[in-house]
């Protein structure tokens, strides 16, 4: 069977006694999709379970079409650049990146030419003969994105990629992601930043507890939480006169006004009444600098849907 | 059902084994295991060097004739031996005041009884020896007069190969090979484990089958390397002092063939030990229990019925080794209890160590496919 998705059907995962996910259903496009929730929440255990490094207790999963139980033809199309910190003692660099792709397949000189290519695209050919066991913290993050994108994979599974490297690197590496999301592959990461988060993803996951909370794109999940009502902040010249207008909509629950009095924050529970309303207000001559939604983001989402304690 | 495995995944096993040899060869969790490979080497080189300095001193004032050495009788007088011989490897005087008569007097005195009449002379003691080259004789005298005469070979080629028989069989099958290849090949899987850095490997796309063949062919070809290697270098430091015509005619005769059987008997155990052990750490997480359990079947097997002895790997390692180890004399009672079971032809102790070690790694083949990383219960 053949997919271009990732899908996940009622997976459960147990240790021991202890929950790791439970019935977890998804379907992941391509593109870039960030697993957001808390310490412990399960986002780990997701990315192994898709890698097939553990295996699920209960459900099936499907990587492309391919079973995770199956190594061999899973990670021809699948990197995981894991967050586990160790590595073989005795490789350097560009030893720990070539003898993977030697078992790819690729000649010794196509694989050493290769891991150049990836060991540049993470900024690491300067320590690429350098024992990995010392290089640092960020060096080791770096060097295992190289791995994981070495071979040129359909589906890159990144845990925390970001984590640990520097400004330059970091924007070299989400235009990288892009890059591979426009190019129509699936880059699936955690990551404890939401700002960043919010700002490369396509689609978001949110997980607490070992739950998918919600799933989808930013703004379609902040439309179906419809228990908080929607943010927007108006920049406007005459902001007391357009608060009152605004007062006699039912939709609208809250308005706080800006102390400059050149603002307002408006709570609404009709996004397209709230859009409807300001269109009136602005036919009715008032000046309406401009209008953005304070809400819908990934920073938003998970504190309406997974609330304080954010790792 | 294992698989067949493709020319590609012969390839990727090849790549994996040559990274793991490395592991295999130089882990420094495994060091010790080249202390185990080298003893008997080590405890025969000793031996050679040791009769060499011997001989080198008992030589140091010439070499006497096997005739005269054989000439010697007791009731002969000193002189008389002397004028025959008058070059002795080492001459050794003394007064016989009997010290442990005094230590019995003084006992007995403390037990309030009477001290026995003492000797009232004190003996002249003498040890002469001689050395012909290859037997050393130490003459006895009391009072000039010759009454023992000790002759021995310095080096008895027979009994130095009694004894590696003996040493290759209790302690390098046994016990050298045993928790070596415990070291080398527990440490495969779950040395890798403990690292943190098997997911390495399960990220690659290859078969966890061909993983775990190019695994035990990194721990195999270690494994062999080292004792193989230790066995022919201890049999060899068995040869180096007859180096003599007796050396070279037993060398001719069926000294090779037992070089031979000694190293593959050694490469042998680490194949079936080998796959036991690489199985034990897919499925354990202690190697101690694994080790203890076989360990105790392994050593008790010798007093079990013949059919239960060849469910052992010693079984048909000791049916490949050229000499079999003599029993102690002195113990009847083991004797009595240990009653070894025939031993298999050559042939069938290959076959059966060979499909013990099939049957062991298809078992660890199936363990290794459900193996999940999850280093922190490690």
């Amino acid at each position: 069977m053949t997919s271009s998705e990732v899908i996940f059907t009622d997976v459960s995962k147990f240790y021991g006694e202890v929950l790791g996910v439970n019935k977890v259903t998804l379907h992941i496009p391509s593109g870039i999709t960030s697993l957001v929730g808390p310490n412990g929440s399960g986002k780990t255990t997701l990315m192994n379970l898709m890698t097939g490094l553990i295996r699920p207790g209960r459900g099936s999963i499907s990587v492309l079409g391919i079973s995770p139980s199956e190594p061999e033809k899973l990670m021809r199309v699948t990197g995981y650049a894991t967050q586990f910190d160790s590595s073989p003692r005795w490789a350097t660099g560009m030893e720990f990146v070539t003898t993977g792709l030697t078992l790819y397949g690729y000649s010794q000189s196509d694989a050493r030419d290769r891991a150049w290519q990836a060991l540049d695209q993470v900024g690491l050919t300067e320590a690429a003969e350098r024992k990995v066991a010392g290089y640092s913290k960020g060096m080791r993050q770096r060097v295992r994105l190289a791995q994981a994108i070495a071979h040129d994979p359909k589906v890159l599974v990144l845990d925390e990629p970001l984590n640990g490297l520097d400004p330059l690197v970091r924007a070299d590496t989400i235009s990288l992601f892009r890059r591979y999301a426009a190019e129509g592959r699936h880059v699936i990461l955690s990551s404890h930043v939401l700002q960043e988060v919010d700002l490369i993803s396509d689609q978001v996951i949110l997980i607490s507890n070992g739950m998918i909370v919600a799933e989808g794109e930013i703004r379609g999940v902040r439309d179906e939480i419809s228990e908080h009502p929607s943010q927007f902040i108006i920049r406007c010249r005459d902001a007391s006169r357009i608060a009152s207008l605004l007062f006699c909509e039912d939709h609208v629950t809250e308005i706080k006004m800006n102390d400059d009095r050149l603002g307002l924050l408006v709570l609404t529970r009709n996004r397209e009444e709230f859009s409807r309303a300001l269109t009136r207000i602005a036919l009715a001559g008032h000046t309406i600098d401009s209008v953005i939604p304070s809400d819908e983001s990934v920073d938003a989402l998970y504190e309406y849907l997974i609330g304080g304690g954010r790792s | 059902m294992m698989a067949a495995i493709s020319k590609v995944e012969v390839q990727q096993a090849w790549t994996i084994a040559r990274s793991e040899m490395r592991r295999a060869f130089l882990s420094k969790r495994g060091l010790w295991v080249y202390l185990l490979a080298l003893f008997p080497c080590a405890a025969f080189l000793l031996q050679g060097l040791q009769l060499k300095l011997m001989e080198e001193r008992w030589s140091r004032n010439g070499l006497t004739s096997a005739q005269i050495v054989d000439s010697f009788t007791k009731g002969e007088n000193v002189d008389a031996v002397l004028k025959r011989a008058p070059n002795p490897s080492s001459d050794h005087e003394w007064t016989d005041r009997r010290d442990e008569d005094e230590d019995r007097d003084r006992h007995e005195r403390r037990e309030g009884k009477q001290a026995p009449a003492r000797r009232e002379e004190p003996e002249r003691r003498r040890v002469i020896s001689y050395f012909d080259g290859q037997r050393k004789a130490d003459l006895d005298f009391t009072n000039g007069v010759l009454q023992e005469k000790h002759v021995r070979r310095s080096r008895d080629f027979e009994q130095d190969r009694r004894i590696f028989a003996v040493i290759f069989q209790f302690f390098y099958l046994r016990l050298a090979i045993f928790f070596g290849c415990l070291g080398i090949f527990m440490n495969l899987f779950r040395g890798e484990m403990l690292d943190k850095t098997l997911h390495f490997w399960f990220l690659m796309p290859v078969r966890r089958e061909v993983l775990l063949a190019g695994k035990y062919i990194a721990g195999l070809t270690a494994a062999s390397v080292i004792f193989g290697g230790g066995a022919l270098l201890g049999y060899a430091a068995v040869l180096w002092p007859h180096n003599g015509v007796e050396g070279q005619a037993f060398m001719a005769a069926v000294g090779w063939s037992h070089a031979f059987w000694y190293a593959a008997a050694a490469v042998l155990g680490c194949l079936g030990y080998g796959s036991v052990f690489l199985a034990a750490g897919l499925l354990l997480r202690n190697p101690i229990i694994p080790a203890a359990v076989i360990l105790l079947w392994e050593s008790i097997n010798g007093f079990l019925p013949a059919v239960l002895q060849k469910l052992s790997v010693l079984y048909y390692l000791q049916s490949l080794c050229p000499e079999a180890a003599p029993m102690d004399e002195n113990s009847p009672m083991l004797r009595l209890l240990l009653a070894p079971a025939a031993p298999a032809s050559k042939s069938l102790a290959i076959v059966g160590l060979v499909a013990v070690t099939a049957l062991v790694l298809w078992a660890a083949s199936r363990a290794v496919r459900t193996i999940e990383i999850n280093y922190s219960t490690e």
